[in-house]
């Protein structure tokens, strides 16, 4: 940048801030013309603002399972986590809607069990009862679900037809539903499982060498002159 | 052009890179320290949060550590990224490579149980002609070990069986629980050896390298380190035929950089330095760089309840833990399987996991409430055979984010570990239930190889060049000025965790180099 165009520069950034603190009464002159070091403001009497975790005013868009399979797991969810004494169930902690969002994430594997054991569900529901999981009484569906269930040990789920995606769903569920925002203010009145709670660690110095100019091979963006009347500089692109 | 010639390059900064430049700086030798990753500052880097606040409810993030089942989404970004730093194997029979390139590696987060090997494994060909002894005995390591137990101080007991040589211990002089207590009467038939837990107390509960090794070679003012140093390969002396140095490459800006030593020590974690110096082509003369690759069987075991601990009633009842030693073919021989295992006995206070229970919803946490408190659990860590066929190689179809070329890992488990893992189920639940304890559920199948993260072995020592790659002084046959200080030097795996004994050898190794050094032999 040549000297003029610094000046200029300097010039029409440090007209802003007088024009603002010309509005309140007594207020000393600045005595820089330069850019606010704003982050002196980010100080222990600035409060952050707050924020509140998206599912629980939000709702979420579904994108993997058909509606068929969402009713099969919302039916599937309500059984096998009810609410219980003081706590939410795994519909009042949305965890349908996170199991769409977690399993649509998922490798191939764990998409494929669930989508083909949800379809198995509905399937068998309709030979056995000639209508949908979706539409079972507790009695008829955990007819259906107990003979499935066992008991493992971690990282060993049971394994055959559909005893693995049952228990694993099973599993998923809980979990969901324990790390909810409703369980975990709902107060603890016997052996509840508590809210995972855990330091929870940032990319540490991320490899950011995807998102360099080098790795995509463009050019890096020259800072032109700017044109009069303009106090953003334009860059060429 | 800065090009200081160090008098010593350390790859690696866990236990053994940590341990070698304590050793090393305090006698006064100028030591390099590459570290393939950042610092972890855990009041910069971290904060905690309920995992309602994370994208993932606190699951592992899909995809990204498929093959690290320790990982969840709290510490998903300790771990070594399976995509940024890939390695091959047949899907038929995965291997979980479980990596932190943290400044400390995987000191930082082990879990700290301290023993030492016994002359059951450095001689295990002799008691039972399999594989190979090591060239050293318990007597030689001894005092290594005595010195590193102090600096980790550990805790434990002095009720070990030959098979579990006692150390320099804290000593723990808690009773044992009445759960406990029961557990070890019902378990004299089986011979079991019911020892106090070893654990190593650390500083305020970490026992990583950082706190513990790195602040002593800091403080002698002969340490420099990099961090976010990712080595490509060892560079060689054109005249000498030795290798003199590295070529790294800036983890973050793809500078590519060397540094020239007069002796390297290579501790980047067994794994990691046979990668390296398989591709740098050195020190592999006898050719079995790369094979007898084993770890730990991890995951059989056995979870049951003690009834009288129910209801409320855990406190008079429930507590503490045990270690049982290798107690198979000790002074029986067993048909079935080589070797042993030892079991992890912890009688717990806390609640008992809802997988345990055939059941759902109201009736689950009727079980749950009831169970409260009465969990007993036995998990099993099982020697792997040292065997040429499981090995390591390098994949010249696939390189990393630093276009190095990346590992072939190719092992599998055999009937011998199989039969293991099986036997310490049905003797668990056996047990169990002589004590009177309820078996709520089992495991007989091992988790896949690398899980236990003791991986060892791939450049074993021995006395034979032809036979072995290092020497009983973790020094390389082909060249004198190469000492590799981490697990791959380890002739059998034994079922111990190896952190004692790779701190132990390592410290060996450095006062060996130390005094070559000081006689100029290097």
């Amino acid at each position: 940048m040549q000297r003029r165009d610094f000046v200029r520069a300097v010039i029409s950034v440090s007209l802003a801030p007088k024009v603002l603190l010309a509005q309140e009464a007594g207020s000393p002159a600045p005595s820089l013309p330069a850019p606010v070091p704003w982050t002196l403001g980010l100080n222990s009497k600035a409060p952050l603002p707050v924020t509140e975790v998206a599912d629980t005013v939000a709702a979420a868009e579904l994108t993997f399972f058909t509606p068929r399979q969402m009713s099969t797991l919302t039916r599937l969810s309500d059984l096998l986590l009810p609410p219980i004494g003081g706590k939410p169930g795994a519909l009042q902690a949305q965890t349908p809607e996170f199991l769409d969002f977690l399993v649509g994430s998922s490798p191939e594997p764990r998409r494929t069990m669930y989508s083909a054991g949800l379809d198995w569900l509905d399937a068998e529901s309709h030979k056995a009862h000639k209508k949908p999981f979706a539409s079972l009484d507790d009695a008829q569906a955990g007819a259906m679900l107990k003979p499935l269930l066992r008991t493992w040990m971690n990282d060993h789920p049971p394994t055959g037809p559909h005893v693995g995606f049952i228990n694993i769903a099973h599993d998923d569920i809980r979990n969901a539903t324990v790390n909810s925002k409703a369980w975990s203010e709902a107060p603890r009145v016997g052996a509840e499982e508590s809210t995972a709670i855990g330091l929870f660690w940032s990319p540490i110095e991320p490899d950011t060498y995807g998102m360099s100019a080098e790795c995509a091979h463009m050019q890096a963006h020259i800072l032109a002159t700017p044109k009069t009347g303009h106090s953003m500089p334009i860059y060429k692109r | 052009m800065k090009n200081e010639i160090f008098d010593a390059l350390i790859i690696g900064s866990g236990h053994s890179g940590g341990m070698a430049a304590k050793i090393l700086t305090e006698k006064g030798i100028r030591c390099l320290m590459l570290n393939a990753g950042p610092v972890a500052d855990v009041s910069r880097d971290a904060q905690r949060k309920p995992a309602y606040e994370l994208p993932y409810r606190g699951f592992k993030p899909p995809g990204r550590l498929e093959h690290v089942f320790q990982s969840n989404e709290f510490n998903a970004n300790v771990w070594v990224d399976e995509q940024e730093v890939p390695y091959t194997f047949d899907p038929a029979h995965p291997y979980n490579w479980v990596r932190v390139r943290l400044f400390g590696g995987r000191s930082l987060f082990w879990s700290r149980q301290s023993f030492r090997l016994s002359d059951y494994e450095f001689k295990a060909k002799s008691h039972d002609g399999f594989g190979e002894d090591w060239p050293i005995s318990l007597a030689d390591l001894a005092p290594y070990y005595s010195r590193v137990e102090e600096i980790f101080r550990v805790e434990g007991a002095l009720d070990g069986p030959p098979q579990m040589p006692d150390g320099n211990f804290i000593l723990d002089n808690d009773p044992w629980s009445a759960s406990m207590q029961r557990f070890i009467a019902a378990a004299k038939p089986w011979n079991m050896p019911v020892c106090k837990q070893r654990r190593a107390l650390g500083r305020d509960g970490l026992a990583s390298s950082v706190n513990l090794l790195l602040p002593d070679a800091e403080k002698t003012g002969n340490l420099t380190s990099i961090a976010d140093a990712v080595v490509r390969e060892l560079t060689v002396d054109k005249n000498t035929g030795q290798p003199n140095g590295c070529n790294f490459v800036d983890r973050l800006s793809r500078r590519e950089m060397s540094v020239k030593a007069r002796v390297i020590v290579l501790a980047a974690g067994t794994l990691e330095s046979t990668r390296l110096l398989l591709n740098s082509r050195l020190a592999n003369s006898s050719g079995v760089m790369g094979h007898y690759l084993m770890d730990q069987i991890y995951g059989a075991g056995v979870v049951c309840s003690v009834p009288e601990a129910r209801g409320g009633k855990s406190k008079a009842i429930m507590g503490g833990g045990a270690i049982v030693p290798r107690f198979r073919n000790i002074a029986t021989k067993d048909d079935k399987f080589l070797r042993g295992y030892a079991f992890n006995v912890t009688s717990s206070t806390g609640g008992v996991d809802p997988r345990n229970f055939a059941a759902y919803g109201a009736e689950l946490q009727q079980k749950l409430d009831e169970y409260q408190g009465s969990g007993f659990h036995m998990t099993i860590m099982g020697e792997v055979l040292g065997r040429y066929e499981n090995h390591v190689r390098i994949d010249t179809s696939k390189v990393d984010a630093w276009d190095i070329p990346a590992l072939h890992v190719e092992t599998k488990y055999t009937d011998n570990e199989f039969n293991m893992a099986r036997d310490a189920a049905e003797v668990g639940s056996a047990v169990a239930e002589a004590a009177g304890f309820e078996v709520l559920s089992k495991n007989p199948t091992p988790n896949p190889p690398g899980y236990s993260i003791h991986e060892v072995g791939t450049c074993r020592m021995g006395d034979d060049p032809k036979t072995s790659v290092l020497n009983k002084w973790c020094q390389s046959h082909d060249h004198k000025n190469l000492f590799v200080v981490d697990g791959a030097c380890f002739v059998s795996s034994g079922w111990q965790n190896p952190t004692m004994t790779i701190s132990a050898l390592s410290m060996r190794a450095a006062e060996y180099l130390a005094g070559e050094m000081n006689r100029q032999n290097l």
